[in-house]
Parts: structure tokens; sequence; C-alpha cells
């Protein structure tokens, strides 16, 4: 890791770094990434729903584009980005109050691996899979 | 370089007054974390409404208007914008609050986030009103 | 076996570099015995601490391959394999003064304000009543925490917010609390930590119970003092 000694500038980024670190780590930099991503994706959402304002013609035209296997890849993303999220986040929530603390780590690995099925699931169905 | 430890003033040696009006972060946390569990079914609930139930999991214009003129969903729709909203801005906080601002910056930073999320549900509700009208 | 390590260096208003020194050590030898061999014989100028040389004074604390660690109980054979470098870096998220020494005051100065006394009296479930000494009927052992910085460096808030209270000094508070038992002391410490750059700036990214030396857990320390202020704060405190 790179020392800048004495730069007076705050490095903040610094927090972005879980290599050689613990799975708590992991899970804090996952859930920051994950929730500031999903906040970008909330202002995209809602400039997209603003189509709806202009009628059927606009709309449906972004549905169409909407069907596209590109564009169903980034829900697959979306839905990764969501459960990794939510379902840290109860960890987060549990822990803060005080709640399996000498768990954690299990409890880490056990929720990224129902978040991993739910990936999983919802790929399949939004491929018209199953 | 790695930022400076600031010297932490020893605070006033008196204990807390009951009742006593001061900010309490706790009770942000406890926002934070009511709405995220919230949102574990409000934000399925609208997945599953908006994309499991419907043939092709899309909907087109008029399946939308339907869809919102139905008071039930109507109901759940806003709540769930206002709890991700909430959420949403909350979080964006912590990470901000983090970087260790100035007083004055954190302040502009509640003001700033507050506001930005009030016109936030205040778009969302405005584009529900313009498409169930 | 010959150890080459790699050990960043800095002055005031240079930058920063690292040297690489190839020492000859014992197979049993610790990292700080490597350190300490370097500055002997190679350079005079490297500046580091050391004190007690067996983990209970904290001074010597750095990072170890990029791994917050004591070097004084840290076996060279455990960090280093035989390939590549040995890297030693100063702890981060303090002020560097020079090479592998940094600026500790601020984490003294929480400490201080955190009240936490040196000792603390063991319990009866801690020291089984046969091994203790006929007539003796109190037994006082050292803090957990050696205030060596280690969880500080390793702390994700810690590394981006200067005002952050740390986990050394927030488990400084939860020790001090629960060790006393005195109901208005320990209202007044919980007032001083439930503030915004206090409790509530730890995410939980439990780094610091990871890194700690001494199995202080400073994670839990701090959620368990979340949990008294929600507390306090559900009774109207």
């Amino acid at each position: 890791m790179a020392h800048s000694a004495y730069s007076p500038r705050r490095q903040v980024w610094k927090w972005f770094n879980p290599l050689g670190r613990g799975l708590g780590m992991w899970a804090y930099v996952l859930n920051r990434v994950t929730g500031l991503a999903l906040v970008l994706y909330l202002y995209l959402h809602l400039a997209v729903l603003s189509l709806l304002s202009h009628g059927p013609s606009s709309w449906d035209g972004f549905i169409s584009l909407a069907r596209s296997r590109a564009f169903l890849a980034l829900d697959v993303i979306l839905i990764a980005a969501v459960l990794i999220h939510g379902l840290n986040g109860k960890r987060v929530t549990l822990l803060g109050l005080g709640i399996g603390m000498r768990v954690q780590k299990q409890l880490f690995l056990a929720l990224m691996a129902i978040a991993l099925l739910g990936v999983v699931v919802t790929a399949t169905k939004i491929y018209g899979w199953w | 370089m790695q930022t400076r430890l600031v010297t932490v003033e020893a605070p006033p040696l008196k204990p807390p007054i009951r009742g006593e009006i001061r900010p309490r972060p706790g009770r942000t946390w406890v926002w934070q974390a009511a709405t995220g569990t919230a949102l574990t079914g409000l934000l399925g609930l609208h997945l599953i409404a908006n994309h499991f139930v419907v043939s092709g999991g899309l909907r087109g214009f008029s399946d939308v208007v339907a869809y919102l003129r139905n008071p039930l969903i109507l109901t759940l729709e806003v709540l769930f914008v206002v709890t991700v909203v909430i959420h949403a801005m909350l979080g964006v906080r912590a990470v901000l609050l983090d970087l260790g601002l100035s007083q004055r910056l954190e302040t502009l930073v509640n003001r700033g986030l507050t506001l930005l999320g009030m016109a936030t549900v205040a778009y969302a509700l405005w584009l529900t009103w313009i498409v169930i009208r | 076996m010959r150890v080459p390590l790699r050990v960043f260096r800095a002055r005031p208003g240079q930058s920063a570099h690292r040297d690489l020194f190839v020492v000859e050590v014992p197979e049993a030898a610790y990292v700080l015995d490597a350190v300490e061999l370097a500055w002997a014989h190679l350079d005079r100028s490297l500046m580091f601490r050391h004190a007690c040389h067996h983990g209970s004074c904290g001074s010597c604390a750095v990072r170890i391959q990029g791994r917050e660690k004591l070097p004084c109980i840290t076996l060279v054979k455990d960090v280093w394999h035989g390939k590549g470098e040995l890297r030693i870096d100063p702890l981060s998220n303090f002020p560097l003064v020079g090479d592998l020494v940094v600026d500790v005051g601020g984490l003294f100065d929480r400490l201080s304000a955190s009240e936490m006394a040196i000792t603390h009296a063991v319990g009866p479930g801690m020291a089984p009543a046969g091994e203790r000494p006929e007539g003796m009927e109190q037994l006082t052992r050292f803090q957990t925490c050696i205030e060596c910085g280690i969880c500080v460096s390793a702390c994700p808030t810690m590394a981006t917010n200067p005002h952050f209270f740390g986990p050394a000094a927030l488990a400084a508070v939860h020790s001090a609390r629960i060790d006393d038992g005195d109901p208005e002391r320990g209202r007044r410490l919980l007032h001083v930590v439930d503030t915004e750059h206090g409790i509530w700036r730890c995410h939980g990214a439990w780094e610091c119970s990871e890194v700690c030396p001494q199995g202080n857990e400073p994670a839990w320390r701090i959620m368990d003092l979340r949990r008294a202020a929600l507390g306090s704060m559900a009774r109207g405190g």
C-alpha cells in the first residue's frame, strides 16, 4: 500500500481496500459499493420512468430496449447488488443490536450464499430458461 | 498521508439531563436500520408486483397506468419510494460523514440531503400523478 | 536464514522510499530481531520503536506484509517463506514522524478521555478458587488493551475521518464502564461516546477485532456500547 508521507490531502478512498483483510471488511466494502451503486441506479430509474410522462410511444420504445439480452444482463447485476446489500444489511442491523457478534463471519458467508442462489434463480427467470 | 488524529477535547463532566434535547445519532441509525428492514418487504413486493406477475416481466404503457390506478398498489409504491429515498439519503450521509468534515460542511450535508430527498419524493409523486391522471 | 527486508523510509520534507536490508537471522527469529539487526549493522538512521519485546507494551506495532502486527512476537518464518521480500511499513492512519515511527498522541488523548484504568479486578468467574492463593480475596490484572494502535491502523473509518473516536478508545470506554460498575460514571462515559463521531461512525467492518494482538475485541465492545446507547435512548435518557 503506497504511503505518501506528509501529503496534506486526505485520501478519501482509503476505506476501499479489503485485500488481505478479514471477511468483515469485505462485507463493509461490498455494502458501501452496492449502496452507492443503488443510489445511482435510483436516479437512473427515475430518469427512465420520466418517459412515462411522454406517452405510450416513448415508454413502449424503451420497453423493447429493455427486452434486449444486454439490458437483461444489467438487470441481473442490479439484482445481485440488491441481494448483497439487502442481506448484508440484515447482518449489519443484527450486529448493531448486539446480536450474532460471535458468528459475524459465518453469517456473512451464509447470507452471500443465499444472495448467490437468488442471483442464479433470478437470472434463469429473467432469461426465460425457467 | 494518513489523516491526522484531532485532539479530542474531554467533554464537560456533567451527567445527561433527562429529556434534554440534544442530537441523538442513534436515532438516525435506527431510521436507517428500520427503513432497511422495511425495504426487504417493500422492495420485494415492488419487484414481484412489477416484474414477476406479468408475462414477459415488463409492463407496457397501458399496463403501467392500470397498475398504478389500483389503490392498493398506489399505496405500496408511495410507501416504497418514501422509504427507499430516506434510506438512500441516510446512506449517502453516512458515507459523507465518514470523511470527517467540518461542522459547517456537515450541516450543509444534512440540509442538502434533506432537500434532495424531499425533491426526489416530490418528483416521484408528481410523475405518478401524471401517469394515473 | 538470509531475509530481505523491504522497509519504508521517510523524513520530514523528503519523499518516501523503501530500502532493502538483507539480514542474517536465526530460524526462530522474530521480525523485530531482523529490524534491529538492520539498524545495528546496516543503517543506524533507521527509526523504529521497541521496548518490552514480549507483546505487552504495544510500542513496536507496524504493518508486516501489509497487515498490522507486533513484530516482537511475530516469527519471521510465519510471515516470510523464502520467496520475495518481507515488507515492513508504519501503522496507517497516524501522522508519520519518520520511517516506522508514527505520532500516537491523538490515540492517547482519546484514551485519557475514556478514563480507562490500567488495571482491573479479576472477577470470581475468572480464576478458579483452587488457583487463588490462600487469603487472597481479590486478584488484579492489567487491562487487555496495550494501546498499540493496531486497531486504529486497520479501521476503515479511521482512514478517512480524523474526528472518529476510534476503536481503541471506544473499547476503553466500554472497559471503564463495566469494570467500575458505578452507574453515574457509566452514564457519563456513554454520554462521551454517544455522538456522531463516537460509536455511530463505526460500520462494523470488524477489522479491529481481527487484528488486535491481545484479543480485546473492540468491535463487540463498540456494538455493546451502541446497545447501551439505544437502551438509554428508549428509556428517555
